[in-house]
């Protein structure tokens, strides 16, 4: 028994997360039974990884944070302030909290047409392709899954996102939610391939899927490929429905689409959600793109450092994904399907095509 | 049962567990649902805008009742309007809280005895109550401060009077003067009372027109310059107008009227017809015929097919008057009244509380109106087995809807496609011409104003025209140009309302904020000027009510120059952004013909090619002595309705810029006609003190009035009837730019993608109360 | 007519666009034009000529009833006083604020105020009685600056003063029109007494002459209120300038 335990701790220990900036600390913590266990269990990388960053208390910071700097940013851009009373002093930071709590309390509306119980059951299950995908990115070197297949693996995740939302959208069982539902199920399809097309080209271009491998890699994808870059951009943007291409929530056309009848904590979850997807497409390119966790070591900070340059890339990503919403009105169904169907396409293909010249030449 | 509902929301907020939680995010988290039900929506626009920005409060702006808490109910909830604030306020999940603002929702404010509002607080449970028409920004601002206390547990009015003790000695007891008002028993009634303006190109229309006509009708008579009335009866008139219309080129209508005349037992119908050819542009054609009366079923020839842009005002005329139009194309049911509204509440057998002058008990008066006790609004009969067969669905987008504005489009949708949208307006109907009847002519202006409060000034100026063409006076030239200032600036303000408002359709928000931005100058400069922000009530018969200082002239002479900047910034952002052109250009095309035969005007009109400006064609107040040009275009799509505002703002700051220098040349005062002012011509440079002495009274000659005035969405049509013995008006019928353009939008939608038909509504600036009136 | 022509964009055209509209966003993310003010923390200051809530001097009062005449709201209802005499109240359930009763107000006895921003939690409330509108109204002011708005040739900027914006408003005096009621047909007079019944001043006095009632004005205490030619049913009243 004692072994078991003993073989177990020092398996934790032997992958622990150093931080020598918290080492002193951290070396009486490991002294104390119990605590030294827990503590032993929670710096392990992979447990980090999921429970910590990028895992689940990260993405809390994010989801209560996140739509806060969207909108204290946009508005900005429109020369207003933004959430602020609630907490002068910091502009307002803990406004989504508020609005939480809100959701919370508030009544949670079944109404008489929808289709019972998809209807609860749809926001809740959304989290499962919302979650998963954060095991499989790496920040800096701590991640929770390490798999080859890690990028494809993200990929289908997150392509499982959009049935979710078709999902909510039938169950709501109205007009609007109906008419947001197949129009974002035409957007899935568009905006889908060049997707794929994207990553695969950078896929090709490192010669690996590893997530680890791709973000520990010297020249950040960006340069390497910047067309894959913008095509990923691009369908990130529509994969989150950001504006320009808003068009199955279209607040204006559609008051809000598969959400409209949503009310109380099912819609809080639903709101977060689209927040949670960003925050993984966001890590993705990261990923892909730009380098991961990687950027001029701060040596106090050990593995934290990878940590802290990841979410700074990330969160820069979101931020520019929620800017778009200052700075473009919304595009027509057909319009994006469009641009997904051919612009996209083709630029996605160009990437693949860069790609596999840079594999032959260089 | 209000107020239980009122409590049960409330203790939820105070219900344990967590109690002190809920109530601080509820506090923090007042999200008002879009409800804009008239015109304080504009202030409810401001207080949200870059202005005020009420999300600071952590209260956000959302579209969508399922979601919010707050309903902010801003003004009049009409009867129709009264279903979908109970529906709305329904669908909202607990706790949820509702704040009355505008007096129009307290008790009626200037509608307070129309036929067609209803009392909010008797249908919904109302926590704040905030006055104001429309309210300011922030005393918006301040009604949701009270509900944030309200939550915290301070429920207070956040206002407190000290009563001041006025006891004194007792004198005689004093008679209780009657009623202001003056009403003819018997009056003599006749759109056709010439005027004794002479006017020769008329005598020559006059001759043209008897070649045409013939034995068709019964006398032509040359009323006033610019005006002919043609009197007919019912048999000839769909023959007179097929004439008219093939051989003398007038084709479209400008209104459509019936004059209810029950001491003579005869409905007068009346056609006001015009013509977009050049030489005929300024001259009014009133083709009108009497009507027995006696009958039970009253119909009438429809002119719909003949002049399609009679359709709509002949639909409204017979929820108004129960006159049967006999082959107009609408469906069965009221077109714009709720359904149960009381039946044809505009002839004259149906009366109006009167007005009470001293309060009996120390209870505010306002007559008992019970709410609606149906929550559903039918659809017209028929219409959904229709579209069931031709393989469409119907999509109703609101009247609650954050896409919709106040008013029901109910769209048959083929796939993505729009095969016609169908509006159901008269969510906003007010009733202002059945008000108008039972007050002073100068009550009026103030009425006639809330028509469109983003376009106060020129919405004034029409019907204050009307009224100095009747009376003959002339206008000092001072007071021209500050009117012509006034209705400039107006222009520029409903632009800027309907190009905020299109890019939030567009799904632009930033440029709906920096529209906000070039406002709130603009506001600031009228507020300036007249102490109003929306509804200065600052245009009277013979002039304006003070002068203006050289102070605010200096103020107002750096507009042009000071939005500039700003509007650059826009045009970069959004006027010529690639996504928006793709989404306008080409879109909702109108050519010259089809936006002539639909009846559109003004800006919109021009988009399609018509040189048509009232400006320019018989040029009122300063017009003509002043550098501008007209502004139009060829393609007639979206985008150059847009694009053709925008660049009449451009000529408007010009005018501005003119209408100051010249101003800042003259000398002050004297803004006032003596004319009018009689022994009260102190009064010419502030009417302070005298307003009552002067206008109180006042009484038009007998006869028809008709104007047409240039307002910023387009033609605005006054017409006063006047039986030269009342101090009211005998009939007041306005058609405004909004109700004109609504054909237009349907026209203009039909065959386009759902989408499109934001884009096409956007373009267009319709103003629902402006069009329901 | 000057006509528009709509643009048509090129690949290049495109592009430059896109960046323009970004620029403006980073621009303006980076350093916002922004127009906020922070109401309830400051307020913004309106001009003299604001519209408010109403002040009442009865002082100055002559009961003539034209503001509940001329309001087109109906929210002035006149109420007798203890001493008999009839005041303005405002329901501002219906006031529009159109200062119509202000401009009419021939003795000066309606002041503005500049207060506007206020809440009320009951609707019956809303009626300020005579004796309410005399003092300035208090409100709930969180206030500590004010904010003009600062508009020179380029631009609109806010400019914040620390202090609190004085809401109570002085016109200046009126130049009041002194107007006095005579009878210019005394032969065709009924003397029907409605003249002196309705006279809140105590001018018109009749006293019996024989058979016949005699009307008389007494010029000096007449206050032109104008409601005896208003409610003379054989018009023999006329409302004339004071002789000085």
């Amino acid at each position: 028994m004692m072994g078991t335990i003993e073989a177990l701790i020092n398996l934790m220990m032997a992958d622990q997360v150093a931080i020598p900036l918290l080492d002193p600390i951290l070396n009486i913590l490991y002294g104390i039974p119990l605590l030294g266990y827990l503590l032993a269990f929670i710096l392990w990388k992979p447990i980090f990884a999921g429970l910590v960053c990028p895992g689940f208390a990260t993405l809390g910071v994010i989801l209560m944070l996140f739509p806060w700097i969207e909108r204290k940013l946009v508005a900005r851009m429109q020369w207003r302030v933004g959430p602020r009373e609630i907490l002068p002093q910091f502009g307002g930071i803990i406004q989504l909290l508020a609005d939480s709590l809100r959701f919370l309390f508030q009544e949670v509306i079944v109404h008489r047409d929808a289709k019972q119980p998809y209807f609860v059951q749809f926001p809740v299950l959304s989290f499962i392709p919302a979650l998963l995908p954060l095991l499989f990115i790496p920040a800096g070197v701590i991640v929770a899954v390490k798999s080859a297949y890690g990028v494809q693996i993200i990929l289908a995740l997150v392509c499982l996102f959009p049935f979710f939302i078709l999902g909510l959208g039938w169950a709501s069982n109205s007009r609007f939610a109906y008419i947001g539902t197949v129009r974002e199920a035409f957007m899935y399809f568009a905006y889908e391939i060049p997707f794929i097309i994207a990553v695969l080209a950078m896929i090709v271009l490192y010669g690996t899927s590893d997530p680890v491998a791709i973000a520990g890699m010297s020249v950040p994808g960006i340069i390497l490929n910047p067309l894959a870059a913008l095509t990923f951009f691009i369908a990130a943007a529509m994969a989150t429905s950001r504006l320009p291409f808003e068009i199955a929530e279209a607040d204006q056309e559609l008051a809000a689409g598969p959400h409209v009848e949503y009310s109380g904590i099912l819609f809080g979850l639903i709101y977060v959600m689209c927040y949670e997807k960003m925050y993984i497409l966001s890590g993705l390119m990261t990923i892909l793109f730009l380098g991961g966790g990687s950027g001029p070591e701060i040596a106090i900070l050990g593995d934290l450092s990878g940590v802290v340059y990841f979410m700074i890339k990330t969160v820069i990503v979101m931020t520019l994904l929620a800017a778009l919403r200052g700075v473009y009105p919304r595009y027509r169904l057909d319009q994006g399907l469009k641009i997904g169907w051919s612009s996209m396409l083709i630029m996605g293909t160009l990437a693949l095509v860069i790609s596999l010249a840079e594999v032959l030449i260089l | 049962m209000m107020k239980e509902e009122e409590t049960r929301n409330i203790n939820i907020v105070n219900s344990e567990p967590l109690s002190p939680l809920k109530k601080w995010s509820a506090k923090w988290s007042l999200w008002p649902c879009h409800f804009v039900t008239s015109c304080c929506g504009v202030e409810l626009a401001h207080a949200y805008g870059c202005g005020y920005d009420g999300e600071r409060l952590g209260s956000l702006a959302m579209g969508i009742s399922r979601q919010a808490n707050t309903i902010i109910v801003e003004g009049t909830i009409t009867r129709k309007m009264a279903r979908p604030l109970r529906v709305v306020w329904e669908q909202m999940p607990d706790p949820k809280f509702v704040n009355v603002i505008g007096a129009c929702g307290e008790r009626g404010g200037i509608f307070w005895n129309s036929y067609h509002i209803t009392h909010p607080h008797r249908i919904v449970p109302v926590d704040f109550f905030v006055p104001g028409c429309p309210v300011t920004p922030e005393a918006l601002l301040r009604g949701i401060r009270a509900l944030q206390d309200k939550i915290e547990g301070d429920d207070r009015s956040t206002i407190s009077f000290r009563t001041v003790d006025l006891s004194g000695a007792g004198g005689k007891k004093n008679r209780v003067p009657e009623s202001p008002k003056i009403i003819a028993p018997t009056p003599l009634v006749k759109p056709d009372i010439p005027s004794g303006v002479r006017w020769e190109e008329g005598e020559q229309i006059v001759e043209m027109l008897k070649k045409v006509l013939g034995e068709l009708v019964i006398s032509i008579t040359v009323t006033d310059k610019d005006r002919i009335a043609i009197k007919t009866t019912p048999e000839n008139i769909r023959e007179v107008a097929a004439r008219l219309s093939a051989e003398m080129k007038i084709d479209h209508v400008k209104s459509v009227n019936v004059i209810d005349v029950p001491h003579e037992r005869k409905f007068i119908i009346e056609y006001t017809a015009g013509s977009y050819e050049k030489e005929l542009m300024p001259v009014l054609f009133t083709i009108f015929a009497d009507l027995r009366s006696g009958k039970d079923e009253i119909s009438f020839p429809s002119l719909a097919d003949i002049w399609m842009s009679a359709d709509y005002t002949e639909r409204e005329l017979q929820d108004f008057f129960g006159v049967k139009f006999e082959g107009n194309p609408g469906r069965e049911g009221n077109f714009l009244l709720a359904p149960d509204t009381p039946k044809f509440p505009l002839r004259r057998s149906f009366k109006l509380e009167e007005e009470r002058y001293v309060l009996e008990d120390d209870k505010p008066f306002a007559p008992v109106i019970d709410p609606p006790t149906e929550f559903d609004i039918p659809l017209p009969p028929g219409l959904e087995e229709e579209v069931g067969a031709a393989g469409e669905y119907l999509l109703l987008v609101g009247p609650h809807h954050t896409g919709s504005g106040h008013l029901r489009w109910i769209m048959r949708l083929k796939g993505d496609t729009l095969s016609e949208v169908i509006p159901d307006p008269g969510y906003v109907h007010r009733s202002m011409e059945k008000l108008a009847e039972n007050r002073l002519y100068i009550q009026n202006i103030p009425l006639f104003e809330r028509l469109c409060i983003v376009d106060p000034f020129n919405v004034n100026l029409g019907y204050v025209r009307t009224i100095e063409k009747a009376l003959k006076i002339d206008v000092p030239e001072r007071a021209t140009y500050i009117r012509t200032l006034m209705a400039e600036l107006s222009r520029i303000d409903a632009f800027t309302y309907d190009a905020g408002i299109f890019s939030l359709f567009m799904g632009h928000s930033t440029g709906f904020m920096y529209l906000w931005a070039i406002r709130e100058m603009l506001l600031e400069m009228i507020t300036a000027m007249t102490g109003s922000r929306c509804s200065p009530s600052f245009i009277i018969p013979g002039g304006i009510r003070r002068d203006i200082s050289d102070e605010v002239l200096n103020l107002v002479e750096k507009l042009p120059t000071a939005v500039q900047g700003r509007l650059r910034k826009f045009e970069d952002i959004f006027v010529n952004n690639p996504v928006l052109i793709s989404r306008v250009k080409g879109v909702g095309v109108l050519s010259r013909e089809d936006a002539i035969k639909a009846g559109i005007v003004g800006p919109f009109l021009r988009a399609s090619g018509v040189e048509y400006d009232i400006r320019k064609i018989e040029p009122y107040e300063a017009y003509g002595d002043l550098d501008w040009e007209v502004i139009g275009a060829d393609d007639g799509d979206c985008l150059v309705r847009f694009l053709v505002r925008l660049e009449e703002m451009q000529e408007s700051l010009n005018i501005v810029k003119q209408c100051v220098e010249k101003l800042k040349s003259m000398e002050r005062g004297g803004v006032m006609s003596e004319a009018i002012l009689g022994e009260y011509s102190e009064a010419k440079d502030d009417i302070r003190g005298s307003f009552y002495r002067v206008f109180g009274n006042l009484v038009l000659p007998r006869g028809e009035w008709s104007t047409v005035t240039e307002a910023a969405r387009g033609t605005l049509f006054f017409s006063i009837l006047s039986d030269g013995d009342s101090n009211v008006p005998y009939r007041v019928r306005t058609i405004s730019p909004s109700w004109y353009n609504l054909r237009g939008i349907i026209e203009a939608s039909r065959g386009e993608k759902m989408a499109d038909f934001w884009a096409v509504y956007g373009s267009f600036g319709y103003f629902p109360p402006e069009a329901d009136r | 007519m000057k006509k528009i022509v709509a643009p048509d964009y090129g690949l290049g055209e495109t592009v430059k666009s896109h960046a323009a509209a970004i620029k403006v966003a980073i621009k303006e993310a980076i350093l916002p034009q922004t127009v906020t003010s922070h109401y309830p923390g400051e307020r913004r200051r309106m001009p003299d000529c604001f519209r408010g809530y109403l002040r009442f001097d009865p002082e100055m009062c002559i009961s003539c009833f034209q503001c509940s005449f001329i309001c087109p709201a109906n929210a002035i209802g006149m109420r007798e006083a203890p001493d008999n005499r009839y005041y303005p109240t405002i329901d501002y359930g219906k006031c529009i604020f159109c200062y119509f009763c202000l401009d009419s107000c021939p003795g000066g006895a309606l002041k503005p105020t500049k207060v506007h921003d206020v809440a009320y939690n009951d609707v019956d409330e809303m009626l300020t009685p005579t004796c309410d509108m005399i003092d300035m109204p208090e409100i709930i002011r969180e206030d500590e600056r004010y904010v003009e708005y600062k508009i020179d040739e380029h631009d609109l900027s806010l400019e914040r003063v620390k202090g609190l914006d004085d809401l109570a408003v002085e016109l200046p005096e009126l130049e009041k029109i002194s107007m006095v009621s005579v009878c210019v047909a005394p032969e065709n007079c009924l003397s029907c007494r409605v003249c002196e019944e309705v006279c809140e001043s105590g001018a018109i006095t009749s006293a019996l002459d024989g058979d016949e009632i005699r009307m008389t004005i007494d010029t000096t205490t007449c206050n032109g209120c104008g409601l005896c030619v208003k409610e003379c049913s054989m018009q023999v009243l006329r409302l004339v300038r004071r002789e000085i």
